[in-house]
């Protein structure tokens, strides 16, 4: 166990999601306005000098670079654990997951597979003088290749596209009331840790569902983050009206910027409020959560882009669908904390020195 | 004392610039002379130079990927957390970090 958290695999993967983010967005965009407009994604055919239209350029070029999230997660992970030797193997497993269609799974144990292969070459392979200089050019990037790649084809490729296959098959085939579990689980777990381990776990499972073609689920996961700001924001004056005080002033500040944040997507911005009343705040994000992520799911709010707030609005095939998840979100977040929160005084200081001890196996020191 | 330091999450957007914020007020109230360059979507911002870096006692990363540039911190003593533990117990990082460079002394 110890060794394993040695590895640090979550922070590798964590790398790969923040090089892949940028690109999720803009590619995601991209095919949302061309599609929107008329095109159509032409990537699998090519596009033929004179035979498209602006649009349909568009929606090739956005198609373009989501079809290649499995290679961009497998590079970024593989680059997190060797820097820049794991490159050349991370595109040549990427590729191979793609094609063999193990997809976005196929991606994350392959970028793993040619980031150590290329760790342990360079660390473990020890040459006469001569032969340094071929490390580079030849040996590093052709063995790690040729082994990750042959591993993800003939050893794991298989399997991982029959499990993602089943994944889908069963996920297309949900009937109501398991779409309406399925979102309240999502829904609830995601917003749980505001933006920590659980939460992640979560979003690269939906990020798994969306490069399979299922969007409702990351959909679901980004809606309730942006409605959940808004819903204590909400919160304050449903509490006015009830005549209760839940936020301290500096509170009240943090929410003028954490609304905003929270319609562009970005949850964090709650977290100073959370804070200072962690269990009721939790509860009123969870229960909320769990029916934003309920109405998506039933509905069938489908954004191409898993991110974005608002923003995915006019991506989804029927935009009423994830603002109707987003009201509803907003509505039992905001009421719920509402009540159950603590009556404070608005002119109390935040008291600094109430702070968590953090745990001695979260520090590292060197 | 003099602490130089580095914020960065996964998403780059949010996480980075709290932990900052947080960090550069604890380190101030403790009395210690802070700064800390961020690694968010955007790229470096408020980037440590090297003569920052040289007269630094200790380096505090608070990161959840890996980050650009570790080898400015080589041979330097440095703790690193993640964004999490610098957000919700800055004041206690830095005063970790006080005594690590006390002990050394």
């Amino acid at each position: 166990m110890e060794k394993l958290k040695s590895l640090n695999l979550k922070s590798h993967l964590l790398t790969a999601i923040s090089y892949m983010l940028p690109i999720v967005c803009g590619g995601g965009f991209l095919v949302a306005i061309g599609m929107a407009l008329g095109g159509t994604n032409m990537y699998a055919d090519g596009l033929v000098q004179g035979q498209f239209t602006f649009w349909d350029a568009l929606a090739t070029m956005g198609g373009a670079a989501l079809g290649l999230l499995p290679l961009i997660i497998a590079v970024g992970i593989a680059f997190s654990i060797a820097g820049k030797p794991g490159i050349a193997p991370g595109f040549v497993v990427g590729l191979s997951a793609i094609s063999i269609s193990a997809g976005f799974i196929g991606g994350i144990l392959g970028g793993y597979i040619a980031g150590y292969l290329a760790l342990l070459i360079i660390n473990k392979l020890k040459l006469p003088a001569w032969a340094k200089g071929l490390m580079p050019t030849v040996i590093v990037p052709l063995i790690s290749s040729f082994i990750a790649g042959l591993v993800m084809i003939y050893v794991f490729g298989v399997p991982i596209a029959a499990f993602t296959n089943w994944l889908t098959d069963v996920l297309l085939g949900l009937g109501t009331s398991s779409k309406l579990l399925l979102g309240l689980v999502i829904g609830s777990l995601c917003i749980v840790d505001f933006g920590g381990p659980i939460n992640k776990t979560v979003y690269a499972f939906t990020l798994t569902l969306l490069a399979s073609g299922i969007r409702e689920p990351v959909t679901a996961l980004q809606l309730v983050n942006t409605a959940t700001p808004i819903g204590f924001g909400l919160a304050y004056f449903i509490a006015k009206v009830m005549r209760k005080n839940i936020y301290e002033r500096e509170q009240v500040e943090n929410l003028k910027s954490a609304v905003p944040m929270g319609v562009l997507n970005i949850v964090e911005g709650v977290i100073p409020i959370v804070m200072s009343d962690l269990v009721r705040a939790l509860i009123a994000s969870a229960v909320g959560g769990a029916c934003g992520g309920a109405v998506t799911m039933i509905l069938g709010a489908d954004s191409t882009v898993p991110f974005g707030g608002f923003l995915m609005l006019p991506t989804m095939t029927r935009p009423w669908t994830g603002l109707l998840a987003i009201i509803v979100n907003v509505l039992v977040t905001g009421c719920l904390y509402a009540v159950i929160a603590k009556n404070k005084d608005i002119n109390v200081a935040i008291d600094e020195a109430e702070e968590e001890e953090p745990e001695i196996e979260d520090i590292q020191i060197f | 004392m003099k602490i130089v330091g580095v914020c960065a999450c996964t998403v780059g957007i949010a996480h980075t610039y709290i932990a900052q914020e947080k960090l550069e007020k604890a380190a101030k109230n403790a009395g210690c002379e802070a700064k800390f360059e961020t690694q968010g979507s955007i790229g470096k911002e408020n980037a440590l130079t090297a003569e920052e870096i040289d007269a630094a006692d200790i380096v505090i990363l608070a990161i959840d990927i890996k980050i650009a540039d570790t080898e400015r911190f080589k041979g330097k003593k440095t703790i690193q957390v993640s964004t999490d533990v610098a957000i919700k117990s800055p004041n206690k990082l830095i005063e970790k970090a006080i005594q690590v460079v006390e002990a050394a002394k």
